[in-house]
């Protein structure tokens, strides 16, 4: 037989396990799950429309660079659980709903897996994102100034306004205002959440 | 067909212990059809190296000074990173490779380059895709899934222009003239062949055609495994096994080492990247399989270790001494033995559960990346620039500044990223130790890195100095002819 034949072959059926192994497999067991259908209705929870839009943010500005989206096995290492990055270990389910599924392999901060349940609230989070610094002295994490305007204050200061002090303080007059990116980004985080208990029975699958 | 000739006479064995010689006339003449396209795909990819390295020296300054041109979008952290790695890897590795499996091919098929205008297209097209695709991850259209950043037209483009490239390579060996396969061209071809199925697989259903979330993870650490192994790590195992014959005119050791060698890196390269997912959201079996595939790749990097020690051991001292290209390779070959030592701890679950996600999960990957792959790609450029351009090396002390610079640079850069991440990871594991504490006791390992990225950039300038001589030295000769 031709030399330059075989060897292909020899190539192929070789990697071909591995394809078969963890594309295919994947793609027919995992790439089908089925959402949980509990008393207290399906798990995972749905994206809002702005939480999608937020996805897209946290995408686009490499946020997964950074910052993983799994909480580790409790048989590898506790420190994840007792982190508070979440209440279980993050199951394939979890990111049933995730256009992208943002596991991430670095961890130069903390996990997001269930950020939202952590640090549920979005001033938070703006004032974070603004300048880190201000919440966590020494954070390497960068300014997300970008995401925001600053805008004279006409008549009342908005609701949405970033409360900041200090050397970061706007002039006087003037507001810092999230722009649309940052509020839907904060959606996304604040729907970062993944405590349903996987191990409970599906209803759907029982009628 | 004098080869079809000895092939009854001689083993199998023998006659694949070194590669083919074709007759010298020949040889200029596959130089000839090949300069063209060839330095095409290695401008890319040294010019890639330069922007690359200068975006992840600034990226490894942002990690210790956050506030250095902070609060730009397509200068933050998170888009910069990205651009770098992907720069790395389908500017640098990806073409330059392709340079090798080209000249390499010519070579040992002892054919010369048919239409070479579609293939110098398809190249361009490489090429653009690449600085739109850059461009297009600064401004924030990027994926987000690890090494395949780059948004959808782009890889769409990319994975063409390799396809057409790949075609190339089949042409030449179509016509080539001796009907053997040397040990090199098993691993040139695996590279060539493997490389549009992952690239093509991982993008269809990662970012053409999403699947859905839970089943995405498996497939990332799939294909950067497979990459990993089948093109960053068999290329370089292709140019060592070409190189020392040709040089040194030593033999293969054991051509039955390299088989076990060969097949065993095919087998367990796909399984092993899933061990980077260890106690993640995958089924516990896929774990279990890439550790132990992991460890198992300890099986082709002996048959590899083996083989070489022993052609090593017959080299003559002063080749050695006298061979940029052997001195390259021999360090690359280091590189790649530390590699797979690093990267068989790293897949134990205990130490996997101190150092993943960690520094020490990068600087393996750069490892790879500079140490295997680099300093192989760069002792095989020394050895067929100047043969495809007729030209010589104007420096040797030149030479020397870049070997060395380049050594203690990755030196530097793989021990304090693995001692610091270390450190991280055994801090990260005790939740008493906050975040804050953590980054302080990571920034002095990470200002030895962007010492370590200088180094290397500084070494990298002395190869261009080179280069550039060599640029000059084309362009006396061509005054006479023009006169």
């Amino acid at each position: 037989m031709n030399r330059f034949q075989s060897l292909f072959i020899i190539i192929a059926s070789l990697f071909f396990s591995t394809w078969l192994g963890i594309v295919v497999y994947s793609y027919l067991q995992l790439g089908h799950l089925k959402s949980l259908s509990t008393s207290d209705g399906l798990f995972p929870l749905q994206y809002s429309g702005q939480a999608i839009l937020g996805a897209q943010v946290y995408a686009a500005n490499g946020c997964m660079t950074c910052h993983t989206q799994q909480v580790r096995q409790v048989d590898l290492t506790r420190a994840d659980i007792e982190r508070q990055w979440g209440k279980r270990p993050s199951v394939p389910l979890d990111y049933l709903r995730d256009r992208t599924a943002f596991l991430g392999n670095t961890r130069l901060g903390p996990d997001l897996s269930n950020v939202g349940l952590r640090l549920a609230n979005a001033q938070w989070h703006y004032q974070h994102l603004y300048e880190p610094n201000i919440i966590t002295p020494d954070s390497i994490m960068p300014s997300f100034r970008y995401l925001f305007r600053m805008q004279k204050i006409q008549g009342e200061t908005s609701a949405q306004a970033v409360c900041l002090k200090g050397p970061h303080a706007p002039p006087p007059g003037y507001e810092v205002v999230p722009t649309e990116e940052a509020r839907n980004l904060v959606a996304y985080l604040l729907s970062l959440k993944h405590d349903y208990d996987p191990s409970l029975p599906n209803q759907a699958a029982e009628k | 067909m004098n080869d079809e000739m000895t092939s009854s006479s001689l083993t199998f064995s023998q006659i694949l212990s070194a590669p083919v010689q074709f007759p010298s006339l020949l040889r200029s003449q596959i130089d000839h059809e090949l300069v063209g396209p060839v330095l095409l795909f290695v401008r890319t990819s040294f010019l890639s190296f330069l922007v690359g390295s200068l975006l992840l020296l600034l990226c490894s300054l942002k990690l210790v000074l956050p506030s250095f041109l902070d609060g730009v979008n397509f200068l933050s952290y998170g888009r910069l990173f990205p651009v770098a790695i992907d720069l790395l890897l389908y500017g640098w590795a990806i073409p330059g490779g392709l340079a090798l499996i080209f000249w390499l091919t010519g070579h040992l098929s002892g054919a010369t380059l048919p239409y070479k205008r579609v293939l110098i297209a398809a190249t361009h097209l490489w090429n653009s895709a690449l600085f739109f695709g850059s461009l297009a991850l600064l401004i924030g259209y990027s994926t987000s899934v690890p090494l395949l950043e780059y948004p959808t037209w782009t890889s769409f483009l990319l994975f063409v222009a390799f396809l057409l490239m790949g075609l190339w390579v089949i042409f030449i060996l179509k016509e080539r003239r001796s009907s053997l396969f040397y040990v090199s061209q098993w691993y040139l071809l695996t590279a060539l062949a493997v490389f549009p199925w992952i690239y093509g697989t991982a993008n269809m259903l990662l970012t053409w055609e999403k699947i859905q979330g839970s089943a995405q993870g498996p497939i990332q650490a799939w294909y950067t495994g497979s990459l990993i192994q089948l093109w960053l790590i068999a290329l370089p195992l292709a140019i060592t096994y070409y190189m020392i014959p040709k040089i040194s005119g030593v033999k293969i050791y054991s051509y039955y080492l390299v088989l076990v060698g060969f097949i065993s890196l095919l087998f367990f390269a796909g399984w092993s990247g899933l061990s980077a997912l260890l106690g993640g959201p995958i089924p516990a079996w896929m774990s279990s399989v890439g550790v132990v595939s992991n460890i198992l790749l300890f099986l082709p990097m002996m048959a590899v270790v083996l083989n070489i020690y022993h052609m090593f051991q017959e080299i003559d001292k002063t080749t050695l001494h006298q061979s940029p290209t052997l001195r390259f390779v021999a360090a690359g070959m280091i590189f790649y033995v530390l590699g797979s030592a690093l990267s068989i701890l790293h897949a134990i679950p205990f130490a996997n559960a101190i150092l993943n996600f960690t520094d020490y999960t990068r600087g393996l990957f750069f490892l790879v990346l500079l140490g295997s792959f680099g300093m192989t790609f760069l002792g095989a450029c020394y050895y067929f620039i100047p043969r495809l351009t007729e030209l010589h090396w104007s420096s040797s002390s030149s030479i020397q500044y870049h070997f060395w610079l380049t050594i203690i640079g990755i030196v530097l850069l793989i021990s304090a990223m693995t001692l610091g991440g270390l450190i991280e990871g055994v801090a990260w594991n005790d939740p008493a130790i906050s975040i804050t504490n953590i980054i302080s006791y990571a920034a002095p390992f990470r200002w030895l890195a962007v010492l370590a990225w200088g180094l290397l950039l500084l070494g990298f300038f002395f190869f261009v100095r080179l280069l550039l001589l060599m640029r000059w030295q084309m362009i006396e000769k061509r005054v006479p002819n023009s006169l």
